[in-house]
């Protein structure tokens, strides 16, 4: 249970239930997942009140797949949590948090990575008919 | 029966491109679509071809109206990849250049408020006030627009005439205090045009996320200058002005309230500007490999950068901008919903949008 004499960083580990040290670094407050699913984490954030920044995505090397990194702005402590995907794919939260709504359609445009649950109405942030065809990568 | 009236893409009560098809009944809007990317350029794309010199004038073209903050927001980012921290005059200088640069952008939108309210004076007025500011900038960076006034490490041009700043703030003080100010808090006509108007609940902005002056009219007292303070705002004195109402009026005053807090910290900041360098010494820096993020508080909410750097690279491998307009916008669907048609072009005027940072 979260207490008012709690830091953000406290009240956060106590919720997710995690013995995870926090890492600084970058200019955020860096918690390692683990098992965490990200739907979880968002249940976390709004029982928090975390206000919802952004997500961000990178491509990795090779055939490493993505890192999503997900923002949460708590007392404003930057909160951010790292999740790898092997694939293309991973569970969108915009039920959970509307917030997420442009950015989920934006990533699912420029990385062509799918928020499995949800619908999306194009965004027109890409160039042409094709998914992913402006931030990833190209395979040859 | 509904009808579906489309606003936009290109239309005379929108600066920019961009759609919203607003779904009637009546003269009542009912629900509302929105539609970017008309302004679509690849910037981040385009950011993973330029080196770190490069890279700080592309994200300058960002946005036209707050174009400092986006580099400013880069190169904080970048110091952290970097290891550099800036002397104290130039986050001094940073913070003087980021307070004239909200003065000009929110006194541009008073000036289009204005408009859409059928002040054309006032129009004028704010315009005449805004050019004042514009004036001071390009005394102090030789630009009107694009400034480039932020280096990793510093600034690049310094402030050597304070005094002249001064002279622009207490004008631009009085003029809002006595002619601004007033007709926007007590004019009858602006009341029944503003009050009441497109209401944003603060529980619904909690869950939209949005970010600035939007936020703070509906009562959420957020300031990444204030929660997270960066440049020299740790060393200013200023209120957060925050309204509660969430209607086109709280908008409108919060914005007002904040021209006299900007001219606040631009009193201080010139009072106490440091003497000493305005960058860091030496040309040679190391990049760190991995990411590094900054905030800070444009003039329509808070803009966050993320920066990726792989070893050796002389290029950025990512850079990823959340613009304020990226996260209000998709508020303003809600709220549109239940107002009359003709409102709708202040309603969506009334969060300040920049189509071009949203869509980038």
């Amino acid at each position: 249970m979260t207490t008012a004499a709690m830091t953000p960083l406290e009240a956060v580990s106590e919720i997710l239930h995690t013995k995870e040290p926090w890492v600084d670094t970058g200019g955020v407050h860096w918690l390692s997942p683990g098992d965490l699913k990200v739907r979880d984490l968002a249940k976390a954030m709004n029982e928090l009140h975390a206000r919802f920044i952004t997500i961000t995505a990178y491509q990795l090397p090779g055939e490493q797949g993505f890192r999503m990194e997900y923002h949460w702005d708590l007392d404003g402590c930057l909160l951010g949590f790292p999740f790898l995907l092997a694939g293309t794919s991973i569970e969108s939260i915009y039920d959970l948090c509307e917030a997420v709504d442009w950015i989920e359609r934006e990533i699912h445009e420029g990385f062509g990575i799918d928020f499995s649950g949800r619908e999306y109405e194009p965004l027109l942030l890409r160039q042409g008919d094709t998914m992913g065809v402006n931030l990833r990568e190209e395979k040859k | 029966m509904s009808y579906k009236i489309p606003m936009g893409p290109y239309h005379p009560a929108l600066e920019e491109p961009y759609k919203l098809d607003l779904i009637c009944e009546g003269e009542t809007v009912q629900d509302a679509k929105l539609h970017i990317g008309f302004n679509f350029r690849g910037i981040e794309h385009l950011a993973e071809t330029r080196n770190y010199i490069q890279v700080i004038a592309l994200m300058e073209r960002v946005c036209g109206i707050c174009s400092n903050i986006h580099t400013l927001t880069l190169c904080q980012a970048m110091e952290g990849l970097t290891g550099l921290t800036p002397p104290p005059r130039a986050l001094y200088i940073r913070t003087i250049m980021a307070e004239l640069e909200r003065l000009h952008s929110h006194v541009l939108w008073a000036g289009i408020a204005a408009k859409l309210m059928g002040f054309k004076t006032m129009f004028m007025t704010c315009f005449e006030l805004r050019e004042k500011v514009m004036d001071v900038l390009q005394a102090i960076s030789g630009n009107r627009v694009n400034y480039s006034m932020n280096r990793i490490g510093g600034v690049n041009r310094d402030i050597t005439e304070p005094d002249a700043i001064l002279k622009m703030v207490e004008a631009l003080e009085l003029e809002m205090a006595r002619t601004v100010i007033p007709i926007f808090t007590t004019s009858s006509t602006a009341r029944s045009r503003c009050a009441g108007i497109g209401v944003l609940t603060g529980e619904k902005a909690i869950s939209c996320g949005v970010v600035g002056p939007v936020a703070r009219a509906s009562g959420l007292a957020q300031d990444i200058r204030r929660a997270a303070p960066y440049a020299a705002y740790s060393e200013m004195e200023f209120d957060v002005p925050v309204q509660l109402d969430g209607d086109v009026r709280a908008r409108l005053l919060v914005r007002a309230l904040e021209i006299m807090e900007s001219c606040k910290i631009l009193r201080q900041a010139l009072a106490k500007l440091p003497p000493g360098e305005i960058h860091t010494e030496g040309e040679k820096f190391p990049f760190m490999t991995g990411t590094a993020t900054s905030r800070v508080e444009a003039p329509r909410g808070e803009v966050m950068y993320s920066v990726s750097w792989k070893e050796g690279s002389r290029n950025p491998a990512r850079v990823h901008v959340r613009t304020p307009t990226f996260a209000v916008m998709p508020a303003i669907r809600w709220m549109v919903v239940g107002a009359r048609l003709a409102d709708t072009p202040l309603i969506q005027a009334s969060i300040d949008p920049c189509y071009s940072c949203t869509d980038r």
